[in-house]
């Protein structure tokens, strides 16, 4: 083959000098960060030297701070898998009814920002308690509030990544062939000798997936460890990086490089730890898994059904109406009732500070152009990937993940050593809405690219060599054949980033300034200056747009193509 | 349409040689069928005559016009070389309508409004289509998309139309409804077809000739009268029709034209292309049955084909032979054969 054969081969095209263009922008957003991170953390005045690192782990705050990021993350971790994981089990394989109901629900935790919940919490226990002065339950005045503790914030994280461990072991359940679980029945095995030695065993690696997303979402989670451990005095890693870099301002950028640094090294040996875990337990499945499992609970459903709901207004409604309740009256502390609900706190916070309504078009703005843009950019790039793979794309394709899995603050840290100063010129993108755009780019770029990919890959690749032949360009094989087909999955990756977008608070607590203020921010810089029934309105507007607008997609669902709703496979 | 020359074409993948030295010239109007057993390179054939794959070999010319070539490197693309395809499994795009699908190759060559309302009409009338125009193809039957797609490959005037095996996934009686369908509509389009199989019989009803092909090369290409009774090859002899490959000892000329050879101790006329065959391809027809004759054998097996009875013999020295009989006939009797005029060849022939 002579050299010039091998350049033809496959069709070179004057597009694809674009497509190389929009690859390596793509990588040079997710890797540049990182890499500039890196460089920040081991380098001293004269280059290269491990001094500010040393420095850093020597101090007892460093310390304490890593111990209460594991501790707090690994309990929390244990909750998720316990709730997750009954959940899992009884929806994708028991006979229970409105299973559809009762997934909604629990997705529900996961689009509401962790700093709400922490509000909504916070407003079912403790002394100040709307809810249980209203119903007269309430400590008395002075008492602690429970959740201001290690354990609270352990729960809460519990709590908040329950559905990430429910979604990862459910898509996992509904793999395994339904013949497999009838042999062991033939085979004369039931009841929970059949869960343990066939189900569990064939879905540790779904479980063990889920149980990794949920200790790296947990060690990155800021909101819930701000909003209940900055009142105690108990600091996680990316609370501290917080408080240093709020206290102190970017003169200490190296120092928190570092810390950065610390947790996406305990990120990754969690990440790695299952790897090694699952490299032993991964089994292939054979067969195809096209009817779901339906084990019939006879007389025990619908006392499990009554658990499962109790779960669910324990751990989303009673907190959502705590919430509610501390929105409606006029003053934090007041009990709620016919003479003092008041919709002051709704008014005020909606209405009379600009900020308010300035933070909702930020976050819609950041939410919708992130979910456009990286749209738009996703689908030929997952093309190059497949069609045309060459080492820049392996690259990507391996570091894509990078930005999302690590803690959001590492990122916005990252972002802010590399947008401070744009190289050659003397122009800053720090402080302008572009920084956190640009981060929310590359943090969720794994979202939206991964569900294209899996789309485009189950693609015969006849339909397009069809088109192809018809005399269609690649630029109109994209339009008119490939992206009608991968557009439920773009449109299920664009609404998980819009949704996770519009409550994001982690990255932007670092990179917001006036003016470019988050709802994420806004909610908790009220609560942080004690405003809390305006934090509290805000919070429930939030989430009621969060519902309504999961609701309207729902219900579009029916006439909507399969796939299009990411919470239903 | 189009005539499609092929010369000294070969395409390697790695260390993989998966054509060789292919070199063949497709009539305008023709019906060809590529035949040949998996891996034998007809898919590949079709592939670099599409366009999907580029010769690392050799060139192909269309009308004269060179699209592709391993030497000069010249490569057009599959979007511009206007050749229509039909897939194994169809390709039909599932979110367009049957008549959107078959409209494609006219809206992406830019044809206006009407005109491509008149084709896509007309297409779907010659497929017996138009009451489905509007469906989806989620919504039609095996046989109904495999005419989908073929009128999608149709409809732009096209100077050849590939076909990827496109029967396979069809049951038996719906395939035999579309090799008519197929042969008539060749017949009515006068469009250069190629179609690859893997069934003799597929290729054997509807091409005009077949390129027989193994292990990457052309065995031999003809029509489908003489592929049967002149095979050129003991491949050819054995993948193409029933019967059997014997070894002779040639014995030269005989008087009438034709040549003698020696099979088991008898000389036998047969006709051959050389001189000298030392190979017979003795098809079912070439044996009369009887109980006098020179060469016996005994009935290893009987299988009713309807209408007659294909007997597995074997004669004496081991040699395995196919006759058809009118009536049963026992297994383990002993018959006396006649051969008449079967076809000789050398084992040995250069690939050209």
């Amino acid at each position: 083959m002579t050299p010039k054969m091998a350049t033809n081969m496959g069709g070179s095209r004057s597009g694809d000098w674009l497509l190389s263009a929009l690859m390596g922008l793509a990588i040079l957003l997710t890797l540049a960060p990182v890499v500039r991170l890196l460089v920040e953390g081991v380098s001293g005045p004269a280059g290269f030297s491990l001094a500010p690192v040393a420095e850093v782990l020597a101090q007892s705050t460093t310390l304490s701070a890593l111990w209460h990021s594991i501790f707090t993350a690994g309990v929390g971790t244990v909750i998720s898998v316990i709730l997750g994981g009954a959940f899992a089990f009884l929806v994708a394989l028991t006979d229970i009814r409105a299973k559809g109901a009762l997934v909604f629900c629990l997705m529900i935790p996961m689009m509401i920002p962790p700093q709400i919940t922490a509000l909504a919490w916070t407003q079912v226990m403790g002394p100040s308690s709307v809810l249980l002065k209203t119903i007269g339950l309430a400590p008395p005045l002075g008492s602690p509030q429970p959740l201001h503790s290690p354990l609270g914030i352990a729960v809460l994280l519990g709590i908040q990544h329950t559905s990430i461990v429910f979604l990862t072991l459910r898509a996992g359940l509904r793999a395994i062939p339904p013949e497999a679980v009838e042999a062991a029945r033939i085979s004369g095995a039931r009841g929970l000798r059949l869960w343990w030695q066939v189900v569990l065993p064939l879905s540790v690696p779904s479980l063990a997936a889920g149980t990794a997303m949920a200790f790296v979402t947990a060690l990155g989670n800021f909101g819930i460890p701000a909003m209940l451990g900055i009142p105690a005095g108990y600091s996680t890693l990316p609370t501290l990086i917080y408080q240093r870099l709020a206290g102190l301002g970017t003169s200490v950028l190296t120092e928190v490089a570092v810390l950065a640094l610390l947790i996406g090294v305990v990120a990754l040996a969690g990440v790695l730890l299952n790897r090694l875990f699952l490299r032993r337990r991964a089994y292939g499945l054979i067969g195809l898994a096209n009817r779901p499992l339906e084990v019939s609970l006879r007389h025990l459903r619908l006392p499990v059904e009554l658990a499962l709901w109790l779960v669910i207004f324990a751990i989303l409604v009673l907190p959502l109406l705590a919430l509610a309740a501390t929105s409606l009256v006029p003053a934090y502390g007041v009990p709620l009732n016919w003479q003092t609900i008041s919709l002051g706190g709704w008014y005020e916070a909606l209405f009379r500070q600009p900020v308010t309504a300035r933070a909702f078009g930020n976050s819609f703005l950041l939410a919708t152009g992130a979910a456009v843009v990286l749209m738009a950019i996703s689908l030929p790039l997952a093309w190059v990937m497949l069609r045309r793979p060459n080492r820049l794309s392996r690259t990507f394709d391996l570091l894509v993940d990078l930005p999302y899995a690590l803690p959001g603050v590492v990122l916005a840290i990252a972002c802010i050593l590399l947008f401070i100063n744009l190289p050659l010129t003397d122009l800053t993108l720090y402080g302008t809405i572009w920084i956190i755009f640009i981060a929310y780019i590359a943090r969720f770029f794994t979202v939206m690219l991964r569900p294209v990919q899996s789309a485009l890959a189950q693609l015969d690749p006849a339909m397009e060599e069809a088109a192809q032949s018809a005399g269609a360009s690649l630029g109109r094989r994209l339009r008119t054949i490939i992206l009608p087909l991968t557009a439920p999955a773009a449109a299920a990756g664009a609404i998980l980033v819009f949704l996770t977008a519009f409550n994001e608070l982690t990255v932007s607590a670092l990179l917001w300034s006036s003016g470019t203020e988050t709802l994420g921010v806004v909610i908790f810089n009220l609560e942080d200056s004690g405003e809390t029934v305006m934090a509290s309105a805000v919070s429930v507007a939030v989430v009621g747009v969060v519902i309504v607008l999961m609701g309207a997609i729902q219900l579009a669902s029916r006439r909507l193509p399969k796939g299009v709703v990411p919470w239903q496979n | 349409m189009a005539e499609l020359t092929l010369t000294a074409l070969g395409k390697r993948f790695d260390s993989h040689v998966a054509l060789t030295e292919v070199s063949a010239t497709f009539d305008d109007g023709e019906f060809v069928a590529l035949l040949g057993p998996s891996g034998c390179g007809k898919t590949t054939l079709l592939r670099l005559l599409a366009g999907f794959e580029a010769p690392t070999e050799g060139e192909i010319a269309v009308d004269g016009t060179l699209v592709a070539s391993a030497r000069s490197g010249k490569l057009l693309p599959p979007e511009e070389r206007n050749m229509g395809i039909v897939f194994q499994s169809y390709a039909l795009w599932p979110h367009m309508s049957v008549a959107r699908n078959v409209a494609y190759p006219l809206e992406v060559r830019g044809f206006s409004r009407a005109e491509r309302r008149t084709r896509v009409a007309a297409a779907l009338e010659m497929t017996g289509l138009t009451d489905y125009a509007d469906r989806m193809p989620a919504a039609l039957s095996g046989g109904q998309r495999q005419r989908v797609a073929l009128a999608r490959s149709l409809v732009a005037d096209p100077s050849a139309v590939l076909l990827d095996e496109p029967l396979a996934n069809l049951d038996l009686s719906l395939r035999a409804t579309m090799q008519e369908a197929f042969a008539a509509f060749h017949q009515r389009t006068g469009a250069t077809m190629v179609y690859v199989t893997h069934d003799q019989t597929e290729a054997m009803a509807m091409a005009d000739r077949v390129a027989v092909m193994d292990g990457g090369r052309i065995r031999q290409f003809a029509t489908p009268e003489v592929l049967y009774s002149e095979p050129a090859d003991a491949f050819v002899a054995g993948f193409v029709g029933d019967g059997a490959v014997v070894p002779v000892e040639p014995c030269g000329p005989s008087d009438t034209g034709d040549v003698t050879v020696r099979l088991l101790g008898q000389e036998v006329s047969a006709r051959a292309r050389v001189a000298g065959p030392d190979r017979l391809c003795i098809r079912p027809e070439d044996i009369t049955l009887g109980d006098e004759g020179a060469l016996r054998a005994e009935v290893r097996q009987c299988t009713y084909l309807g209408g007659r009875f294909r007997l597995r013999l074997i004669a004496e020295g081991g040699l395995d032979l196919v006759a058809f009989s009118t009536a049963r006939v026992r297994q383990g009797a002993s018959l006396g054969l006649t051969i008449g005029r079967p076809w000789g060849f050398a084992a040995e022939v250069a690939h050209g």
